[in-house]
């Protein structure tokens, strides 16, 4: 596995996090992965069908809420919202990505932000 | 459920069917899971096919892009399987609680049961009654476990009332 996929895996929840609480409005997964894949360039390939069980993981942890929105017999999707719970888990983890990635920037001579 | 094109229905079914096969979920989160996949890999088909790409090859794309089904189930399997076990405890927990608090509500110490008025004034009925309905709704987000539990809890009540010579 490469570092980069190895990186995606480990930061996946702190990723659907920080969009939700970015995007401030609820999103769809099929949204939810193309706004990613955007937001990344390209750069990050998520595998679409694996970001379900993530979303539900947060979901039944609390982080995230869904609903379902759209008639009976129409088009109906499952809408994510990030949680208060979420947004906390949220500045948690990113503050302990931005530490991580600082001591790893420091180990290896590499100037933070080159 | 969704209506996709009609063209799109087999290999969409195929790649939900080989999902389905690794989860074992009760049937309406896997309906809900499928309904959620099958919108997913509507859209992605529509959008390669926006891109110019045929049928067959907006098809091959959404399909490659969504990953292999096998994995996919695994992945909520696991992603559900947890709660399962939990869920199980507290669903074969709560008729048992339900019951025995029922019991001391309804007799008297010294055995005699109370009949409908009295045990229908007593505020810790209500609260049981509330609890029978609202927890079911609050942990398992269903209101079909809610009104499972609910007509339990009112069935058990019939019982200790109306046939107190059991001495349940």
């Amino acid at each position: 596995m490469s570092i980069r996929e190895q990186m995606r895996k480990g930061t996946t929840t702190v990723i659907l996090l920080n969009l939700l609480a970015e995007a401030g409005r609820p999103m769809y997964g099929y949204e939810i992965i193309q706004e990613l894949e955007a937001r990344s360039q390209g750069y990050f390939q998520f595998k679409e069908g694996l970001i379900y069980p993530r979303l539900h993981e947060l979901e039944r942890q609390g982080l995230l809420r869904a609903e379902w929105h759209g008639k009976e017999g129409t088009r109906r999707r499952k809408f994510y919202t990030i949680t208060e719970a979420g947004r906390r888990r949220r500045e948690k983890e990113l503050q302990g990505w931005q530490n991580f990635a600082r001591h790893i920037n420091e180990l290896l001579g590499v100037e933070s932000g080159s | 459920m969704n209506e996709g094109p009609a063209r799109l229905e087999m290999p969409i079914d195929r790649l939900l069917a080989g999902i389905r096969t690794q989860m074992d979920l009760d049937g309406e989160t896997e309906q809900e899971v499928m309904a959620e996949i099958r919108d997913h890999l509507e859209e992605a088909f529509a959008e390669a096919q926006a891109r110019g790409l045929d049928d067959e090859r907006a098809w091959a794309q959404a399909a490659a892009r969504f990953g292999l089904g096998d994995e996919v189930g695994r992945a909520l399997h696991q992603a559900h399987a947890g709660w399962g076990t939990a869920d199980a405890v507290i669903a074969a927990a709560l008729p048992v609680v339900c019951a025995l608090v029922l019991r001391w509500l309804a007799f008297a110490p010294d055995g005699t049961a109370l009949g409908w008025p009295q045990l229908l004034s007593r505020p810790a009925f209500w609260v049981v009654a509330l609890v029978a309905l609202l927890l079911p709704v609050l942990k398992f987000e269903r209101w079909r476990c809610a009104l499972a539990a609910w007509a339990f809890f009112w069935m058990l009540t019939v019982l200790f009332v109306a046939l107190p010579a059991m001495r349940w």
